[in-house]
């Protein structure tokens, strides 16, 4: 979830509220969703979010959300757009993976050191949740005034070129750099064209923006230098491109309320593409209908028409009641991503009225509460082990290969207790971690090799799941419990293993079958198939004293392990 | 007197003798030493011995030390070997020397650094030169006194000396020795009467009728026992238990269902958008082998599809993101058990649901992360919901208070937050009882439309996913879950793990 970092003294003055505490502003932050995760180095807060309100990635949409819940301010707030001189041009070259390109002009701008930092944050951390680290949309920032525009209709305006040119098509000075460099050499050569390579791997040609003098910015990788942003510039160019208009015009709608927040003003620019033409940033409101009934049963409260027209002014939205109905018709401010049906309406009544200031109550519902059958039998198997002297465990169900097969003897192309092909992980973090058992007895020699220097009798029991690839099923795997036990002290033997199994069909009135077998991990000649009347369901014997030793135990160990399906279906038959 | 055998014997073993050690009336009488301290102690409680405990030291020789004692010390020698080739006050290269002196190895530091030390000589320059008439050499000679048993005469000094170069081992044991007191030898005196004492309880005394007459040895009641281990269930395992029987009780019935899933159960039906970082290779657990599944049911990935493009609804918005059936039949370890309740609410798990319903599971789920104390890959979830024609979000509090009540948590907050399935949605947060740190339990909210609508669901569903190890950690106060969970375990923390009930 993105962390933002947000200077409390900042917030005080930009929500106008100088006398709140940080502890009352942390708390405040709590209740509009934003966790207080810690200070950073510079005493910043830093506040973490889920990502639907991204306009509030920047302490000024942050400030403009406290002032909207501490009742400061009401409705939907829109700034003016100005109209400037400035088009952006789109050229049939650009590359067909990044067709889209938007922008506008902020002018006046004030530019301190951390205004700066709080700009570029904003922009890196759109970059990181809408942009989907760039390769859906990306911003560029520009001083507006390092610009020529060409001016080929000799009216006075001044245009940039969006264009696709190949790797060694053009050259600028890339920031964070004093060499002039091509396309191919930042993605090359520069640390951040080295970072963000993967995203332009599979494009013809490369994004390229250009103005009179030249290429000014490689999106989405770096701009040039020439046009670099710093505490002196005034006025700024923000352009953006992407894979989807409509993502990269509500970055850039959060940008300018950023901006206008800041005391800038907006200018709009027109977009030129070879077959149409529009102005951006488009703000524009969207409508939205919601039902007081709606309302009223998700937040279960009773409200007034007037309640919620106010609560909804207090979220920062404005709404109507339509005439002869029990619905709103619901304006809702370009900067808001998040409203993609009338239940988030609801939701931000909610978050206005308060949440927590809702009474719980258990709901009027009647039902009938079950176990399933498969986990009540377990239950009944884990407790007769337990009661057999078994210390039950909860083995992890990922593991190593090499543990699963190859220190205990047994290979995928086996046709044994343990064989099969398994389910693999495709990029797993760790090798102990890199596919689904497709036994337990492994686990379990795991765990008496981590603890050789523990006291014995160790009798350990782990009834979990283990999988194995199956191309005949619908879900291409084949998925069971299983009912493992080992045995471990000095004077272990194959009957150690077997009384307790025998015990246990006793109990379910069962009897027990067991037939000379041979099995990698087993003494040849102290191994058998476990039958319960319905064919083979799983192994039990002796350990060989290779498995033992290759797990650094000192003592003998019998083992078994069963099938817990195959048991509970032989009791379920023979009950009938 | 009537006493036992065994401190009769002790008592005549000490008739006439000023005093003897344990293990001198142990070897007289036939006894373990430790019986017989055993009785010592008893019988001075019943005033007629008197137990002395003085603490020895004992000096022996190290490996080193026996190896010196017999070629003598290296410096000795090495002084030796000078006097032997150049004689005294006179410079000799010390590699000429030490070849003489048959000293290799560590033992040339030893060897200069205890003569210089003990004043027989000097280096300079790689000269070594030795004096005249050294003092006498107390170490060496104590090194033979030990050998020789008689450590009296040795200076503290010297001992400690020879300690610090590791060639004795000083030790130190209690001494006791047992003396009759008056009582004790008048007790003598008038003749001890021997009382048969029993030791086990067997079958044959039993049938014999023996036991009529018998007086019981007594046995060391305070002594601690032998370990017993036992079985026990999984501390964690008894937590989802008895959260299974809470659930049970307030009306849930127990969901089941697939570890490795597609991820259209998975993501797809929970309106999750294709492109989310959630659902990019780093915190899912995608499968190399087998990597897809063949098919999935066309209806309703029509419908999924389409809720994910259009939204749902006359106002209704999708997202702006590619979907690709491909990639919703992609195969992982599931995420979160979400995926039984997509299962179970599109009819496909055990037949079409008409509200009322309440479903549970308590299972594991799989992240792709890195191992921390609150991280694991693979933990259990808490995985309900509620169908019913009208339900708020009261009704989902009042479903959280009531279940974490059961478990004497009382102090929930709520966090509004966001899920892309869920809205309303909250975060779920208990505090700490050890740390006093807010923690996250669990996320929850009322599912959306446009989940909904595709698995053909009309009433409202309010549903959570809570973390069955962070409800253990509130209740038991563990502050790492590592110690619980998988083949790390250490056997100990299951043995005395405290009982929870």
């Amino acid at each position: 979830m993105p962390v933002v970092d947000v200077d409390p003294d900042e917030l005080r003055t930009l929500v106008g509220t100088e006398e709140k505490t940080d502890d009352e502003l942390i708390a405040d932050l709590f209740a509009l969703g934003l966790e207080f995760e810690g200070r950073n180095e510079a005493g910043k807060f830093q506040l973490e979010f889920a990502p639907d309100r991204l306009d509030r990635l920047s302490v000024e949409g942050v400030a403009r959300s406290l002032r909207y819940q501490y009742g400061l301010e009401r409705g939907v707030y829109v700034p003016s757009v100005g109209r400037s001189n400035w088009t952006i041009e789109v050229d049939p070259s650009v590359p067909t993976a990044r067709p889209y390109v938007t922008g506008a002009v902020a002018r006046d701008v004030s530019l301190t050191e951390d205004t700066l930092t709080s700009l570029i944050q904003l922009q890196e951390k759109l970059h990181e949740t809408m942009g989907r680290s760039r390769a859906k949309g990306a911003i560029g920032l520009h001083d507006l005034t390092m610009l020529q525009g060409d001016d080929p209709l000799e009216d006075g305006g001044a245009s940039v070129t969006y264009r696709g040119i190949s790797g060694d098509g053009g050259q600028f000075v890339p920031l964070e750099s004093s060499e002039a460099m091509t396309p191919a050499r930042v993605l090359e050569a520069h640390p951040t064209g080295q970072a963000y390579a993967g995203v332009v791997a599979d494009y013809e040609s490369f994004p390229a923006i250009y103005d009179e003098i030249g290429l000014f910015s490689f999106p989405p990788i770096i701009n040039g230098q020439r046009t670099e942003v710093t505490t002196g510039t005034r006025d700024l160019f923000i352009e953006l491109t992407g894979t989807d208009e409509w993502t990269i015009e509500k970055m850039l709608t959060i940008v300018c309320y950023a901006l206008d927040a800041r005391g800038a003003s907006i200018e709009s620019v027109t977009v030129e593409y070879p077959d149409r033409t529009h102005r951006s940033p488009d703000l524009e409101r969207d409508r939205k209908h919601v039902s007081h009934a709606r309302i009223e049963r998700t937040l279960g409260i009773e409200l007034t028409p007037d309640d919620v027209i106010d609560l909804l002014e207090r979220a920062g939205l404005d709404a109507v009641r339509e005439e002869d109905t029990d619905t709103y018709a619901v304006e809702v401010p370009p900067y808001r991503v998040d409203v993609l049906h009338p239940v988030d309406l609801v939701d931000d009544v909610g978050r206005a009225y308060g949440f927590n200031d809702l009474k719980p109550r258990y709901p009027e519902v009647g039902t009938v509460g079950t176990r399933h059958n498969r986990s009540r039998f377990e239950r009944v198997v884990r407790e007769l082990l337990v009661g057999l002297g078994f210390e039950d465990l909860l083995n992890f169900h990922l593991i190593s290969e090499r543990a699963n097969f190859d220190r205990i003897g047994v290979e995928p192309t086996d046709d044994a207790v343990g064989g099969g092909q398994p389910v693999t992980i495709s990029e797993p973090y760790s090798e102990e971690y890199e596919i689904v058992r497709t036994w337990a007895l492994p686990s379990l020699c795991l765990v008496l090799e981590n603890n050789t220097h523990r006291a014995y009798p160790q009798r350990l029991c782990d009834i979990g799941l283990v999988a194995s690839v199956d191309r005949d099923e619908r879900l291409k795997v084949t998925e069971h419990r299983t009912v493992a036990g080992v045995i471990a002290t000095h004077d272990t033997s194959f009957e150690d293993a077997a009384a307790p199994l025998a015990a246990i069909c006793r109990r379910f009135g069962l009897s027990l079958t067991t037939q000379p077998t041979t099995h990698p991990s087993f003494i040849d000649g102290r191994a058998a198939t476990i039958d319960v009347g319905t064919g083979p369901i799983g192994i039990v014997g002796e350990l060989h004293p290779r498995v033992v030793t290759e797990f650094d135990v000192e003592v003998p160990v019998a083992a078994f392990e069963v099938r817990l399906d195959g048991l509970q279906s032989a009791v379920e038959s023979h009950n009938e | 007197m009537k006493v036992s055998p065994i401190h009769a014997a002790v008592l005549e073993a000490l008739a006439d003798d000023d005093g003897r050690s344990i293990h001198g009336i142990a070897s007289a009488i036939d006894e373990k030493p430790e019986t017989v301290t055993g009785a010592a102690f008893a019988l001075e409680e019943a005033g007629l011995v008197q137990v002395e405990e003085v603490d020895r030291t004992t000096v022996s020789l190290t490996a080193e030390g026996t190896t010196y004692e017999g070629e003598g010390l290296p410096e000795r020698r090495l002084y030796a070997a000078v006097v032997e080739s150049v004689g005294t006050e006179t410079p000799v290269a010390l590699g000429d020397v030490l070849a003489e002196a048959d000293i290799a190895g560590e033992e040339i530091d030893i060897a200069l650094s205890n003569l210089a030390r003990k004043g027989l000589g000097a280096i300079d320059s790689g000269e070594l030169t030795v004096v005249a008439d050294p003092p006498p050499d107390t170490e060496a000679s104590a090194l033979a006194a030990i050998a020789a048993d008689d450590t009296d005469g040795i200076d503290a000094a010297v001992l400690d000396q020879l300690e610090r170069r590791n060639l004795i081992s000083v030790s130190t044991h209690t001494e006791r020795t047992v003396t009759l007191s008056s009582a004790g030898a008048a007790a003598v005196e008038e003749g001890l009467e021997v009382a048969e004492q029993l030791g086990p309880v067997t079958p044959e005394l039993l049938t014999s009728e023996d036991w009529k007459q018998a007086e019981f040895r007594p046995y060391n009641v305070t002594a601690d026992p032998p370990l017993e281990i036992g079985g026990r269930v999984h501390p964690l395992r008894q937590m989802a238990e008895r959260v299974k029987d809470v659930l049970i009780g307030m009306g849930f019935r127990e969901m089941d269902g697939p570890h490795v899933d597609a991820d259209f159960w998975i993501n797809d039906c929970l309106f999750m958008p294709q492109d989310h970082p959630a659902r990019t290779h780093w915190d899912r657990f995608a499968l190399e082998q087998p990597e897809r599944i063949d098919k999935l049911p066309d209806e309703l990935v029509d419908r999924v599809e389409a809720a994910h493009r259009e939204g749902v609804g006359e106002d209704g918005e999708g997202y702006r993101s590619p979907w690709d059936e491909d990639f919703a039949r992609a195969l992982a370890l599931r995420g979160h058990t979400t995926s039984l309740s997509a299962r179970y609410l599109s009819g496909r798990a055990i037949g079409e649901l008409e509200p009322p319903q309440r479903f549970f599971s308590v299972e594991k789920v799989y992240r792709n992360d890195t191992l921390d104390a609150t991280h694991l890959l693979e933990f259990f979830q808490i995985e309900g919901w509620v169908m019913a024609d009208a339900l708020s979000v009261r009704d989902l509090m009042g479903t959280f208070t009531e279940f974490y009540e059961h478990f004497g948590i009382t102090d929930l907050e709520f966090k509004p937050h966001y899920n892309p399935y869920t809205e309303p949605s909250f975060e779920l947060f208990g505090t700490h009882p050890r740390t006093g740190e807010l923690i996250e339990i669990g996320n929850s909210g009322i599912f959306r439309p446009e989940m909904l609508e595709p698995l053909g669901v009309e009433a409202d569903v309010m549903a959570w996913g809570l973390a069955l190890e962070r409800l253990l950690m509130l209740v038991t106060g563990a502050e790492d879950i590592r110690d619980v969970h998988g083949t790390l375990v250490d056997l100990e923390y299951l043995r005395t793990e405290e009982a929870i009930y």
